[in-house]
């Protein structure tokens, strides 16, 4: 019976769906961005590139501003992901070092081990590096080796001319993979500087994946803590350009040599007009990353 | 779905332990021997007949009455009346049992009628009993473990049908009931060997889907 059921076509394939008739369009209802309204935040967000200032469509945000978002939740994202090719500090002229970490996740999930020189890298900052300097500068991944690579370089050669200036002698330039900020209290105490500084890539923000950030201590050694330390921070073409940086911490270097101490206890108002006032800051334009409408 | 199985409905089960021998009497069965009643009623009569047919299979019991109703499940005297009425009698309340055990299961899964147009409007029932049981084999006439097609349809459709199925296989008919009966469908038992009964099952089924799509060819 099961046979004569299938030859009358009860396992016939479906019979095609029959056409449906047009479905007549939502009706339109299309919200136009506002922008933001107030005066003083339309002011406020021509002064920073933070999320200030972009307008709504309804209750949401403008659909450039989400995807403008996305993309530079992406760029932060593949900045973080990046990693300093091994021969990048002998291409630029490094000493190149690195720290015990042994792998790019190993550096993202211990940061313990990135504040210790390995020590194949402990014996080549004993045996070719210039030791009794006054400033070492060490030049480092961070969690931004984009940043590192994009302006690692030319930051270091502006600190260098700014100390020389200053007549502060400098070390034999380091590039340091997988490093930490507190890198800098080893290799410093190692060549025995009076005070050392560490430039390496910050932790990504939206849309700025190539921001260095400089630490400075005086008196290097182990133990140093955060307290111990100046620092200047989002050191790139749209925040504070390196010739700018160089200048401000080359001054705070000699500062340090100046009054024997770094961190807190430095005395920042000795410094005068060149550790970067509340002067006039240009209004800057947020960086594009995506096609779309400027709102109206 | 043109042969879609039509599972039976079962109205009622009940058992009579001490049967009044008046009552065993008039029913057809033995005061004596069947002291111990099984009555279902169902929608199929025909299934019901080969379940009873199946019960004497497996127990020992005897079908002492069998009737179909008068026009059928759709013209039914009560709720539970249905089709037919079918009756078993033993001595042992235990084969009882057996008996109905074996009679409902052959009405949930085995005997049925079969969707013959895709909407019920005509059904067949082309049942094929691959070993007669003690009582349809005495109805019919032939040794107990005889293969048997049981043909059941309406009367033009059964009539057009059972010329097909004589045709298709080396089977001869054993009875054959022309229209109408008690539920007006028309009847015939065909035996032959197996193969030749499953034959003539599905060119009979194949001949009353045929009418039933063309009644006017």
């Amino acid at each position: 019976m099961d046979a004569l059921r299938d030859e009358l076509g009860s396992s016939d394939p479906l019979p095609p769906v029959p056409a449906m008739p047009p479905i007549p369009a939502p009706p339109a209802r299309v919200y136009s961005p506002r922008p933001e309204r107030s005066a003083f935040a339309a002011q406020a967000a021509h002064h920073t590139t933070a999320l200030v200032g972009i307008g709504h469509v309804g209750t949401r945000y403008a659909t450039d501003v989400v995807l403008q978002f996305q993309a530079e939740l992406a760029v932060a994202h593949a900045a973080v992901g990046a990693e300093l090719p091994e021969g990048w500090a002998a291409d630029n002229g490094f000493v190149g070092v690195c720290s015990r970490v042994t792998s790019h996740r190993e550096f993202l999930l211990r940061p313990d081990l990135g504040r210790r020189l390995s020590d194949t890298s402990l014996e080549t900052v004993r045996s070719r590096c210039d030791k009794n300097v006054d400033v070492q500068i060490i030049v480092a991944d961070g969690l931004s080796a984009v940043a590192c690579m994009q302006t690692g370089k030319a930051l270091h050669d502006a600190v260098v001319r700014a100390c020389s200036a200053r007549g502060l002698k400098t070390g034999t330039p380091i590039a340091a993979r997988f490093a930490r900020v507190w890198l800098e209290d080893e290799i410093g105490q190692e060549v025995n500087a009076k005070v050392a500084m560490i430039l390496l890539g910050e932790r990504p923000g939206l849309g700025t994946g190539d921001g260095l950030s400089a630490y400075v201590v005086y008196a290097p050694k182990l133990g140093n803590t955060d307290g111990d330390r100046n620092m200047i921070s989002n050191i790139h073409l749209r925040g504070i350009i390196p010739d700018d940086a160089a200048e401000r911490l080359a001054a705070l270097a000699s500062a340090m040599i100046e009054q024997r101490s770094s961190g807190v206890t430095l005395d920042l108002g000795r410094l005068g007009e060149v550790s970067g006032g509340r002067g006039y800051r240009a209004p800057q334009v947020r960086q594009r990353l995506v096609a779309g409408g400027e709102p109206t | 779905m043109i042969l879609e199985r039509i599972i039976p409905t079962v109205l009622s089960v009940r058992r009579i332990l001490r049967a009044d021998p008046a009552l065993v009497k008039a029913y057809g069965g033995d005061p004596e021997k069947h002291t111990s009643l099984g009555l279902v009623t169902c929608d199929q009569d025909d299934a019901m007949y080969v379940a009873l047919d199946e019960a004497t299979k497996h127990a020992q019991v005897d079908v002492i009455f069998a009737r179909s109703f008068y026009a059928g499940a759709a013209h039914a005297s009560g709720r539970l009346s249905g089709e037919i009425l079918g009756v078993i009698g033993a001595t042992e309340p235990e084969a009882i049992e057996n008996g109905l055990d074996a009679l409902l299961r052959c009405l949930e899964h085995d005997a049925c009628f079969y969707d013959a147009d895709g909407k019920r409007t005509v059904t067949v029932f082309p049942h094929v009993i691959a070993s007669l049981g003690e009582y349809l084999s005495k109805e019919a006439g032939l040794a107990p473990g005889t293969p048997m097609a049981y043909l059941v349809a309406p009367p033009i459709e059964a009539t057009i049908g059972l010329d097909a199925a004589l045709k298709a296989a080396e089977v001869r008919a054993v009875r054959v009931q022309p229209p109408p009966t008690e539920t007006n469908f028309a009847c015939a038992w065909l035996t032959g060997d197996l193969d030749a009964c499953e034959a003539a099952a599905v060119a009979y089924a194949a001949a009353v889907v045929d009418v039933a799509a063309q009644p006017r060819r």
